[in-house]
């Protein structure tokens, strides 16, 4: 059975706004001139190609059923009270084991030497991992083992890409004039980093059932299935913040910028005293006051992913009503620069409305402001979330998140032989989420300014 | 004071260009300067006249070599007193900047650091010379550039001096070391003609005490014409013209020189009269704008700026009204009090003799359409994202609301074809197009109301001299085929007087004169306008 968690719903009406957004552009020829220069550029579809594998894990993972199960004594179905997404049934083969603590990555043994009896002898060694790591499938030397799960993988993404290609493409290998390599070479940047998408996961699913690939953590857990796991709450603090603070950082600082006087006194002290409040305090209170609420009310929730999932909200939430200040204080200043200048003067003899002149004039003068500070924030909320972590006051201890592993990593790197890949594997996935929303920025704010200088032009 | 032919010809070479080609790095590696080559000689002064574009400030910025990086000086050779000073170290650059070239920018506002007081900054000019009283050397430098209580001027911030003030200030710091070469790029550019008079007599004056060469770099024949020996003539990157200023002025070889020389010669408008009547189209009656200078934290401060105090004007249907004056005069506030931008004080603003101060919202917005105003920079008057149908169709689709698709497409053809663009200009955007297309846009923008009052607010001030012909060319064309009438706002009285009926000379907020603008040129009663009319540079 399906259950639907608060911040699945919120993930939901992401996913459906940006579907109602494409369809719009799809109608406006204007917008829809900008987005195909996204397309067409080399950075801007393959940072699209990165992102959308990123949004689909966090999807599947959004998408939370129970399973039935039957009761013997009661001769019933009842549903258990474990959640599994569908990104769980999908990467069962990582997860469904635990070893017994750390292990490195592609390791046939443990980190860490442990008492073994053996044959009545007490021996000091690493012991072996149970699941993973010491069935070569292929051939007994490892790297040869690897090689050939490598080589079938291309293959298989090969084929897979192929597909993929032939389905979406057909029209127009089909037609006469038009031969296979020439649509390959109007799509290679698209279809190259399909395929090295593809080939990559597919390795890393091909791997896992043998090797643990990003080694494993203190409880003996697959950190890459940890990481996986972390997009999700990455993804939604990035994007379920913004949403949160971006009305409150457009129209009032708008609003304080182009009607000034009185509105912009309001609105100037609301934002300086939430600014002079430390915001670490702010979420303190706020998180701690839920938990209290939690604690009072426990029949209230079913599980213990309600309760996470709630925290997880909770943060999101209180994030952006902190977080809106700055941008809120960059769009006055321009607001109130763009508010004497000729062209907005110009309209207003037209007798343009103060309404018509922010959504015509501002507004599309200041997006450039709200992209690069969105994006600039995006990676600096992901960043907040393992500061939070660290003083207990973020999400849910047992919530998968990168600020969770970090903050574990904390004790590992002071381990001697240190532990380094679970620090490694959340910077790795951080590092990739925020570069390529990065680049992606950076295409759009070029391809919905005039100026920019568009090479396909 | 100018140099005769012979005097030029037995001088010796002080700075020679030769076969300059420079180029900036970017994809197409487009050439800026293509074979530039001419001489200084010592003492002398060399204008190079071009439009903006022309390589004029590249010219200069490679003789001083402070290029950016990005330009790359391909061939060529620059001699200053027979040494190639692009083939020397940057150290021995610094030498000649330091002891024998200087040069003066045009924009003194921006050229003094803001946090200096001008003793502060022009010691930076005397770091390698010795004097024991270096203080007084300095007020003995600001004298001689006419600064009188230089003994005060030493102590105050750039902030606290005018635009003439700190551009003699920058003269000042750039005489400091006794240079043999000048260049003054556009020294005068951003001063009101008055001022602009006072900085030529006194380079002139200083050039003659120190017998330094000017390279005088401008836009505007008329100043070059006042001050120079020689005329240099770039357009594209290239020298078209090279001649005695003599000769440049009374026979000029090239034909782009030509058309220059034209362009600053405006015809007399044909008045007519058919087109007029005596229906009052404006009529503004003891206008007055004041701003509170500052709210302090208790209350309101009683001390106003009087932008505008107590101004009258009448225009008649069909005709050019024309308000000069000085930058700070209050002629811009009067526009903008018209348009509602700013609210006046207290006084009448009728047009086609109906207040438009007391009228009700819905009621303007419906008369709107019967006037408007064209701005004077046609870079920041277009929204950069909008596209130029949007633009034009702004103003139809919110006082015009009736209209249907169809016809609006028909009337932005037509109004495309009036100002002289082509039609596939509608999907494109403000950046695609120069400073004259631009103003043309935005005269297109408000011609499509078909106005009774058009307020043109120094539509030509930021616009090169020929572009600045066709615009004004277009307005007059405009207002020979339709009944509309101007209230045209310039700071440019030899221009004004070519184009208009009547004219107010305005003066710290107040009009001094009044009149028919040929009354008021030929024979004024006022100081004032004779003084401005004075130092307005004619072509010799």
């Amino acid at each position: 059975m399906f259950t639907f968690l608060l911040t699945d719903i919120f993930f939901y009406i992401i996913i459906i706004s940006l579907i109602m957004y494409v369809a719009y552009v799809r109608k406006t020829p204007d917008i829809l001139a900008n987005w195909l220069y996204v397309f067409r550029n080399r950075t801007g579809i393959l940072s699209i190609v990165v992102l959308s594998f990123f949004i689909i894990t966090a999807f599947l993972d959004s998408i939370h059923i129970k399973n039935k199960i039957y009761n013997n004594n009661t001769k019933q179905y009842v549903y258990t009270s474990e959640i599994k997404s569908f990104l769980d049934i999908i990467l069962s083969p990582m997860h469904e084991n635990y070893e017994k603590s750390y292990s490195a990555p592609f390791s046939s043994h443990l980190y860490s030497k442990e008492t073994v009896n053996f044959n009545n002898i007490d021996k000091r060694e690493y012991p072996r991992l149970l699941y993973k790591g010491n069935h070569n499938k292929y051939s007994n030397n490892k790297i040869e083992n690897i090689a050939v799960i490598s080589l079938f993988s291309i293959i298989k993404s090969f084929f897979i890409c192929f597909l993929i290609y032939m389905i979406i493409f057909y029209r127009t290998i089909f037609k006469k004039n038009n031969n296979f390599l020439n649509a390959f070479n109007n799509n290679n940047v698209l279809c190259t980093s399909f395929f090295i998408i593809f080939f990559i996961i597919i390795l890393l699913y091909d791997l896992s059932t043998q090797y643990y690939v990003l080694g494993t953590d203190k409880v003996g857990v697959d950190v890459l299935y940890k990481s996986i796991k972390s997009i999700r709450t990455g993804i939604l603090i990035g994007t379920l913040t913004t949403i949160v603070m971006l009305p409150f950082a457009i129209f009032l600082g708008i609003f304080a910028g182009y009607i000034g006087g009185f509105v912009d006194d309001i609105i100037q002290y609301i934002y300086t005293t939430l600014n002079s409040i430390p915001s670490v305090l702010l979420i303190a209170s706020a998180i701690l006051m839920l938990q209290v609420y939690m604690a009072n009310n426990p029949h209230e929730f079913e599980n213990i992913y309600e309760r996470a999932d709630l925290r997880l909200f909770f943060l999101c939430m209180i994030l952006g009503l902190t977080s809106w200040t700055g941008l809120c204080r960059l769009l006055r200043g321009e607001s109130m620069k763009l508010k004497e200048v000729e062209y907005v003067q110009a309209s207003q003899t037209f007798g343009l409305n103060k309404f018509s002149i922010i959504v015509r004039h501002i507004i599309p003068n200041i997006m450039h402001i709200v992209i690069i500070t969105v994006v600039l924030d995006f990676s600096a909320l992901v960043l907040a979330e393992a500061v939070l972590s660290y003083v207990n006051i973020g999400v849910d201890p047992t919530t998968y998140s990168w600020g969770n592993m970090i903050n574990a990593a904390r004790l590992e790197m002071s381990r001697e032989p240190i532990v380094w890949w679970s620090i490694f594997s959340a910077f790795l996935f951080m590092f990739i989420l925020v570069l390529f929303a990065n680049l992606f920025s950076d295409v759009v704010r070029d391809a919905f300014d005039p100026r920019a200088n568009k090479k396909y032009e | 004071m100018h140099l005769t032919q012979e005097q030029i010809k037995n001088m010796n070479d002080l700075l020679s260009i030769k076969n300059l080609f420079l180029s900036i790095d970017s994809e197409n590696q487009e050439e800026i300067l293509k074979d530039v080559s001419f001489d200084i000689k010592e003492s002398e002064i060399v204008s190079l006249i071009g439009e903006s574009g022309s390589g004029k400030s590249l010219t200069a910025l490679s003789i001083i070599r402070l290029l950016e990086k990005s330009c790359k000086i391909k061939k060529g050779k620059i001699y200053f007193l027979n040494k190639d000073i692009l083939s020397i170290e940057e150290k021995e650059m610094r030498e000649i900047r330091k002891n024998d070239i200087s040069m003066i920018f045009q924009e003194p506002m921006r050229s003094l650091n803001p946090v200096m007081n001008i003793y502060d900054q022009l010691k930076e000019a005397y770091i390698d010379i010795k004097i024991s009283n270096i203080k007084q050397e300095i007020i003995n430098n600001l004298i001689s550039v006419g600064i009188e209580d230089a003994k005060r001027v030493i102590n105050l911030y750039p902030h606290q001096l005018s635009g003439g003030m700190k551009q003699r200030v920058m003269i000042a710091m750039a005489i400091a070391c006794k240079p043999k070469l000048l260049i003054a790029d556009e020294p005068t550019t951003s001063l009101d003609v008055t001022i602009q008079k006072q900085v030529l007599d006194l380079l002139l004056e200083l050039k003659d005490k120190l017998n330094m060469a000017i390279l005088f770099i401008t836009h505007d024949l008329a100043v070059a014409s006042q001050i120079s020996d020689r005329i240099v003539v770039m357009q594209n990157g290239e020298v078209v013209e090279n001649s005695h200023a003599k000769k440049f002025f009374t026979n000029p070889e090239n034909s782009y020189s030509k058309t220059l020389l034209n362009s600053s010669l405006y015809l007399r408008k044909t008045t007519n009269i058919e087109n007029q009547d005596d229906k009052n189209i404006l009529c503004i009656k003891n206008l007055k704008v004041y701003f509170p200078e500052r709210d302090n934290l208790f209350g309101r401060n009683k001390s106003y700026v009087k932008a505008v105090d107590d101004i009258s004007i009448l225009i008649k249907s069909g005709t050019t009204h024309a308000i000069v004056g000085e930058s700070g005069s209050g002629k811009t506030t009067i526009a903008k009090a018209i348009m509602g931008l700013v609210s006046p004080t207290s006084g009448n603003i009728e047009i086609l003799n109906k207040d438009i101060i007391s009228m009700g919202k819905s009621d303007k917005r419906d008369f709107r359409k019967y006037y408007q105003m064209i701005f004077q920079d046609p870079f920041s008057s277009l929204n950069p994202r909008m596209r130029i149908g949007a633009i034009i169709k702004e103003g139809l689709c919110f006082l015009k609301p009736e209209l249907s698709n169809s016809i609006t497409n028909e009337i932005l053809r037509d109004v495309l074809d009036k100002v002289g663009l082509k039609h596939n200009s509608l999907n494109k955007y403000p950046h695609q197009f120069s400073g004259g297309q631009r103003q043309r846009i935005a005269i297109a923008r408000v011609l499509v109301l078909e106005p009774k009052l058009l307020i043109c607010d120094e539509p030509t001030s930021s616009l090169d001299v020929t572009v600045q012909k066709q615009v004004l060319d277009l307005l007059i064309d405009i207002q020979n085929k339709t009944k509309i009438s101007y209230l045209f706002i310039s700071h440019d009285i030899k221009l004004i007087s070519s184009i208009s009926e009547t004219m107010s000379v305005m003066y710290k907020g107040k009009i001094v004169e009044s009149g028919k603008t040929s009354d008021i040129i030929n024979h004024t009663q006022n100081e004032y306008t004779r003084k401005l009319l004075k130092s307005v540079p004619q072509i010799a």
